[in-house]
């Protein structure tokens, strides 16, 4: 059935569309005026990039961001994966149990997350940095990667796998040769978004930040906190413009993998 | 025996969990029964003062800010989402997925970012302020941010697309032909919408609604930077009490205050797919 959406439909999308990318675009606009107010515009400027550059506390959070998110998407990726590959082998009702599992956390209202969890460490008596930045961002990044593995497992001919075992392979030979190549796209796309989501996260991160571990949002927090300047304009949009390469590094891998090898 | 073998596989994930979600959980149950001595610290001695105090007018208002706050975002992003869901799926495949990938892309964007653009386009020296200024519209800048409403903007605009795509997975599986015999037995497409495509979607937006609903309650960092304090909701109290009012046992009380009010929309959510075979926790 071809319906011809009515230009009503066209026009509320549009709108709808324009309204979602202003703020955003808005930031990014600002971060080049000359004049350290929004009031007025008085020119190009790219002064606020240079500051920002030179900013020591901005490349330390930056720097201990990078390793916390690509710290959590390795653990988030061996872990989900594992997860994922264990739920196809086990009783019909632990999956349904590691399921729920990986529910959980992404219902818990990440307020109520982060203080559950820095009451615990702070009883446990576990240093803040790292090691607590890494376990709270698995925790919304392990569901990710496991809904996607599943997903892409679930998929997989199982007769491809068979005749592998028919010819001699041993269990781990058709895990290597097989199954590894086939889910390594989604793996690595879950892993991207884990990334991303580290790099994102201001809740639970604001609880688990050690005295000297504060994340790059952390502090963009504290700065938006004090006021309007363009050097957060800035540094939102040198974020925005890393985010865009993940995306497309992203669409990359999921467009030259795309259906090689599944059963469909 | 063989299949408790199998499940031997299971331990590390079931470790990971209680070690980070279940046993803090608990802990945060039993904190909120503890008192505090003199200097602020935590006394294992059982009390139910804090819950006292969570009922308290003061904090109970706490509660309903945040409830409404929460219950509003969901019903907005529901008018709103709705039909753009609605209107996406209608749309000839190459522009569908253009739309999709546009409201797909908040997702990856800075949440930070996201609610700083508002502060630069509402603020009284802010863009919308200063075009209105320079068309003449008005001769002196409109206050709009630190208002509930301000706020509400903020987590409409945050969870949106949560909704969204909720729904429109739920508009996506609809069966055209059902649609189709409405037409041909004559319904106007008004009531074909009324009477079919409502009701069939109704766990897509019972879904949408749940996505938003949790975070609504407890993002601070939108209430803090739009609302600026005026409102106190629950994520800002719990936020002051853990850091600077040192009170851990008042803020795992509002915590688990927080955490059966999201359990309560939960189940409403499970109560409502339960028979649809759809839902979340299948």
């Amino acid at each position: 059935m071809k319906s011809k959406t009515n230009r009503f439909g066209i026009f509320y999308l549009s709108l709808f569309f324009v309204i979602l990318y202003l703020p955003i675009l808005s930031v990014v606009l600002y971060s080049f005026n000359a004049s350290p107010s929004t009031a007025k515009w008085t020119g190009f400027t790219l002064d606020w990039y240079r500051q920002l550059f030179r900013d020591r506390v901005i490349g330390e959070a930056f720097a201990i961001s990078i390793q916390v998110a690509i710290l959590t998407a390795i653990f988030s990726a061996v872990l989900g994966t594992a997860a994922a590959m264990v739920s196809l082998m086990v009783t019909t009702k632990m999956k349904q149990t590691i399921q729920r599992m990986m529910l959980l956390p992404l219902l818990v209202p990440e307020v109520a997350l982060g203080v559950s969890l820095l009451i615990f460490f702070n009883a446990l008596k576990l240093p803040f940095g790292h090691l607590t930045l890494v376990l709270s961002h698995s925790l919304f990044c392990v569901p990710y990667v496991y809904i996607m593995v599943l997903l892409r497992l679930q998929e997989i001919d199982r007769s491809i796998i068979e005749s592998a075992r028919d010819l001699g392979a041993t269990k781990w030979q058709a895990f290597y040769t097989i199954i590894l190549p086939l889910i390594m796209p989604s793996i690595v796309t879950s892993s991207l978004l884990a990334i991303a989501m580290s790099l994102d996260d201001v809740v639970i991160s604001t609880y688990m930040s050690g005295p000297t571990s504060t994340t790059l949002p952390v502090h963009i927090f504290s700065m938006m906190r004090v006021g309007v300047t363009p050097k957060v304009n800035a540094l939102c949009t040198l974020i925005l413009v890393g985010t865009f390469f993940i995306i497309g590094l992203n669409q990359y891998i999921s467009k030259i993998s795309k259906n090689r090898g599944l059963s469909k | 025996m063989k299949t408790l073998k199998r499940n031997v596989l299971a331990i590390p994930f079931l470790i990971w969990f209680g070690l980070l979600v279940g046993i803090p959980l608990v802990y945060v149950v039993v904190l909120s029964f503890m008192s505090r001595d003199h200097l602020g610290n935590v006394v294992f001695r059982f009390t139910l003062e804090n819950y006292q105090k969570v009922f308290d007018p003061i904090y109970l208002r706490v509660f309903a800010n945040s409830f409404l706050l929460a219950l509003l975002t969901g019903f907005i992003t529901l008018l709103i989402g709705y039909p753009v869901a609605y209107i996406t799926s209608q749309l000839e495949p190459k522009k569908r997925n253009l739309a999709i990938a546009l409201f797909m892309l908040p997702f990856w964007i800075s949440s930070l970012l996201r609610t700083y653009g508002w502060v630069i386009l509402l603020g009284n020296t802010g863009l919308i302020n200063n075009v209105l200024l320079a068309l003449k519209i008005i001769d002196k800048p409109i206050p709009m941010m630190y208002k509930f409403s301000t706020t509400l903007i903020g987590t409409v605009y945050m969870l949106i697309p949560f909704m969204i795509v909720a729904i429109y997975n739920s508009v996506d599986k609809l069966d055209r032909s059902l649609l189709e015999a409405s037409y041909d037995l004559g319904a106007s497409k008004v009531k074909t919408f009324f009477k079919i495509v409502l009701p069939l979607t109704i766990p897509g937006i019972a879904g949408g609604f749940t996505l938003v609903f949790t975070p609504a309650l407890g993002l601070y960092f939108i209430s803090d930077l739009l609302g600026g304090g005026q409102t106190i909701f629950l994520g800002n109290l719990i936020n002051t009490l853990v850091n600077r009012g040192r009170n851990r046992p008042l803020a795992a009380a509002f915590s688990v205050g927080m955490i059966l009010l999201v359990t309560l929309v939960i189940s409403i959510y499970g109560r409502i797919t339960k028979d649809k075979g759809e839902g979340l926790f299948q």
